[in-house]
């Protein structure tokens, strides 16, 4: 080809000599016809070369109406069909913890100091679109579940279809998050602490079997759902085998942001009430009764005791919420409250069980604040780049058990000496501070530093467990000593 | 219950008398997927045919084609183009979207006469103004130095019936001898420059790039680009043998039944057939089928000795499998 166009330009040069007076001299007119008959061939050459390159450009359009899109960013992993109706993306959270306990008193088995590395999550996930409104999630765990009601370190975090039919009408059917809990919808990868709060991990369900119709109206400012569940304890993630539960619960929620989208300091106001009613009827063996754990995930600071203690008919929950965001401020405040009808024995009682957060954050470096994840304004670069961006967090939570639970009662007038729960070795509440840290190197890599301190009221301390006895009048009930951690974590999510 | 269903039948009565008389005129849209050069035949057409549906039925019918090299066309509605009707260029294409989208039956062929080809047309040269070359048949386009210009015959419909008129004239010409028949196509393929995938990118090549010395054409493409894109400026040559081209046209059933329209594609067809549709094919340089009109525009068509793809080559299927399939005798002489 290279030939072909210097051969061309040598032709060229030449012609131009030959059209100057001092090379008149080759009149030889064979000479000139051979050159003009090499010109024209050289010229067809050149339109060929340029008709190809024209083609290739035509063949290479018709090819992108048709070609799959591989994409590969920041954003994510994916292939995505020509028309964007079938997209698959690969996607990832990797949470890498050390976690450190200052006090040892009712962690572990053995009662030894936990504290260490710890894979708080290792999902993949595999999500994408099929058809163009058939969105699919599948993710399973490899790293260590930390739901009240499993220890599993592994199963299916997420498996579900989403249908699209229209914004206002989207039926989501498989196992996942219940339309429920706030800070329970945000994403693990977008959580302002290492762990969440009470309202999250005790009250409300994690992830549930079942059906939901949901979408957005009024211009996309008022979200609904309304589901269908096998219905999970306080705080549960449901197993993906069938419910042996006669009775489901149905959830339901309604979430407004009314100012989205406009120019008022308002514009980031999200507020929603969300409601679960179900039945349960536990047995000795499967109480239908959650435990609730401590700020560190680690320990229960609250179980209900006895094998004849169980869940006995309705469970009725309730979760008013809400966030603001505005600039590089975060506010995100929730309330829940489950009652739930208890029995152990003869006796009969509805226990009504509730906690609450309040949670802030600021953002240093001035980006703005949202429910989703941090887009840093300049990523960390060691090589003279930007510091990503910082992030000040800090939090109030409680989570308070029925005063009934402790207390002996009557039944049918009747008065009985049994408790729902032993005072000895279950707190009657836990209330928790927390400040931390966060810095998002870019959008993908984030390091976080949490302190957090709770204090437990009203029992719980095992170490005067000799006295007195579980039922009957109690004396001399010492609290749950505080509990405080260390958390650090290194998350990479795409 | 009696009231409920005295009221039924009240409601059913005055809506079965209402309907025929408030039946309201509807707007119809046909996707007519055909091949390169009919652009400018199905505009003059689908004019044509929705003044007469509007006047025949009160129905507005808004018709929108998509062009492009036959074979492609054939690809793009078996993966899921929503063509009603398809109007290409030969009838192994159309096959295709029996065969491999299921898309219509197998006897489509049978629905329509003429075996569904409304219209006829050949394939002829088309050279520059004076013919400097001196082309007058094929002999003349493997001589080294002559460049020809044809679609690929993988893509286009054309470029197959041209690829066939050519194995044929060699054939003829060398005794049935398939080996010199294959050098003989080879040789000429190996005066193309340039391979566009349909017949309408030829014509750009040879016509408005000014490569090659001679374009093999749709005899009503030679016309087109003789008398509308580059009048003066090219002559045609008919070859001493050339073929008969007959593209089919069919209803695409499985997508007409979804639209709700197969009544009105299978009119439009069938409105290719009649007097006004052949003379307008006829005025687009396409040969009509319709003795009254073939007649009058006689003389605009030359007179051509035609081989025939089912008596000479065995049919489509045959001449498809032999030719243009993976490993076939074009593969064979292109990649040498």
């Amino acid at each position: 080809m290279q030939f072909k166009f210097s051969k061309f330009a040598t032709v060229l040069i030449t012609s131009g000599i030959v059209s100057l007076p001092i090379a008149a001299h080759a009149n030889d007119s064979s000479e000139l016809e051979e050159l003009r008959g090499l010109v024209q061939e050289l010229s067809q050459q050149v339109k060929v070369l340029a008709r190809k390159g024209e083609i290739s450009a035509e063949e290479i359009t018709a090819a992108k109406k048709t070609t799959p899109v591989v994409k590969a960013s920041e954003n994510g992993f994916g292939l995505e069909s020509a028309d964007g109706k079938n997209v698959i993306k690969f996607k990832g959270l990797l949470q890498i913890d050390n976690r450190n306990y200052s006090d040892v008193n009712g962690l572990g088995a053995d009662g030894k100091n936990i504290s260490g590395f710890d894979f708080r999550r290792i999902r993949p996930t595999i999500e994408g679109t099929v058809f163009g409104k058939y969105d699919f999630r599948f993710t399973p765990e490899f790293g260590e579940a930390k739901s009240a009601s499993t220890s599993s370190t592994s199963g299916i975090v997420d498996a579900y279809i989403d249908a699209r039919f229209q914004p206002w009408f989207k039926v989501r059917a498989g196992k996942f998050k219940p339309f429920v809990g706030l800070e329970r919808l945000q994403s693990g990868s977008d959580i302002k602490f290492i762990e969440r709060s009470y309202v999250s991990n005790n009250i409300l369900p994690n992830r549930d079997l079942g059906a939901a119709i949901h979408g957005d109206v009024l211009e996309g400012k008022l979200n609904y759902s309304v589901g269908f569940y096998n219905g999970v304890t306080d705080g549960g993630d449901a197993t993906t085998v069938q419910d042996s539960n006669v009775d489901k619960e149905y959830a339901a929620r309604i979430f407004a942001t009314p100012f989205k989208g406009s120019d008022s300091v308002l514009a980031g106001l999200g507020f929603g009430l969300a409601a679960t009613h179900g039945n349960f009827k536990g047995t000795s063996t499967a109480s239908g009764l959650p435990s609730y754990k401590t700020a560190g995930q680690e320990s229960s600071f609250f179980s209900y005791t006895g094998t004849n203690v169980f869940a006995n008919g309705k469970r009725d929950r309730i979760a008013p919420q809400a966030y603001y965001y505005y600039g590089p401020l975060g506010v995100l405040a929730e309330y829940a409250r489950v009652s739930q009808d208890v029995t152990n024995g003869t006796r009969t009682d509805k226990l009504d069980n509730d906690a609450w957060q309040i949670a802030a954050s600021y953002l240093l470096t001035g980006e703005d604040s949202s429910f989703k994840g941090v887009k840093p304004k300049q990523v960390f670069d060691t090589n003279g780049g930007g510091w990503g961006a910082w992030e000040l967090v800090a939090r109030y939570q409680e989570n308070n058990i029925d005063s009934a639970a402790f207390s002996t009662g009557t039944n049918a007038g009747v008065v009985t000496t049994t408790r729902y729960a032993d005072p000895r070795s279950n707190a009657r509440s836990a209330k928790s501070w927390a400040a931390g840290v966060n810095w998002y190197l870019n959008q993908n890599v984030k390091i976080v530093l949490d302190y957090e301190q709770t204090s437990f009221d009203g029992g719980g301390n095992v170490t005067n467990a000799a006295t007195p006895a579980a039922t009957g009048s109690l004396t001399n009930i010492a609290d749950r000593p505080d509990e405080k951690t260390l958390f650090t974590r290194l998350q990479l999510s795409y | 219950m009696k009231k409920s269903l005295l009221a039924i039948a009240l409601l059913s009565a005055v809506y079965g008398i209402a309907s025929p008389i408030t039946a309201s005129a509807k707007d119809v849209s046909l996707l007519n997927v055909s091949y390169d050069p009919t652009r400018e035949l199905y505009q003059d057409f689908n004019a044509a045919f929705s003044k007469y549906w509007l006047a025949k039925t009160g129905d507005k019918v808004t018709i929108k084609t998509s062009h492009g090299g036959s074979g492609k066309q054939a690809r793009a509605i078996i993966d899921g183009l929503d063509a009603d009707v398809a109007t290409l260029a030969l009838a192994y294409d159309v096959d295709q979207l029996s065969e491999k989208g299921k898309l219509i039956p197998s006897d489509w062929q049978k629905r329509l006469t003429h075996n569904s080809s409304p219209y006829t047309s050949t394939i002829v040269f088309l050279v520059h103004k004076g013919n400097p070359k001196n082309i007058k048949d094929w002999d003349d386009l493997v001589k080294p130095g002559t460049s020809v210009i044809t679609p690929n015959p993988k893509t286009s419909g054309g470029a197959r019936w041209n690829y066939l008129a050519a194995w044929a004239y060699a054939q003829k010409h060398n005794g049935n001898d398939e080996t010199k028949t294959k050098e003989f196509v080879g040789k000429l393929f190996k005066n193309v420059p340039v391979l566009d995938t349909g017949a309408r990118g030829s014509t750009t090549t040879f016509v408005e790039r000014g490569i090659g010395d001679v374009l093999l054409a749709w005899e009503n493409e030679a016309f087109l680009a003789q008398k509308e894109l580059g009048v003066g400026k090219f002559e045609i040559v008919v070859p001493s043998l050339s073929i008969l081209a007959e593209p089919p046209v069919t209803v695409v059933d499985k997508f007409a039944k979804k639209h709700g329209t197969e009544a009105v594609s299978k009119a439009y067809l069938e409105y290719l057939y009649t007097e006004e549709g052949q003379e307008i094919a006829a005025k687009n340089y396409y040969r009509p089928t319709l003795t009254s009109v073939a007649k009058k525009y006689e003389a605009q068509f030359p007179k051509v000795n035609f081989v025939k793809i089912d008596e000479d080559f065995g049919g489509w299927q045959v001449a498809q499998k032999k030719h243009f399939s993976d490993g076939g005798t074009f593969d064979q002489i292109y990649q040498k």
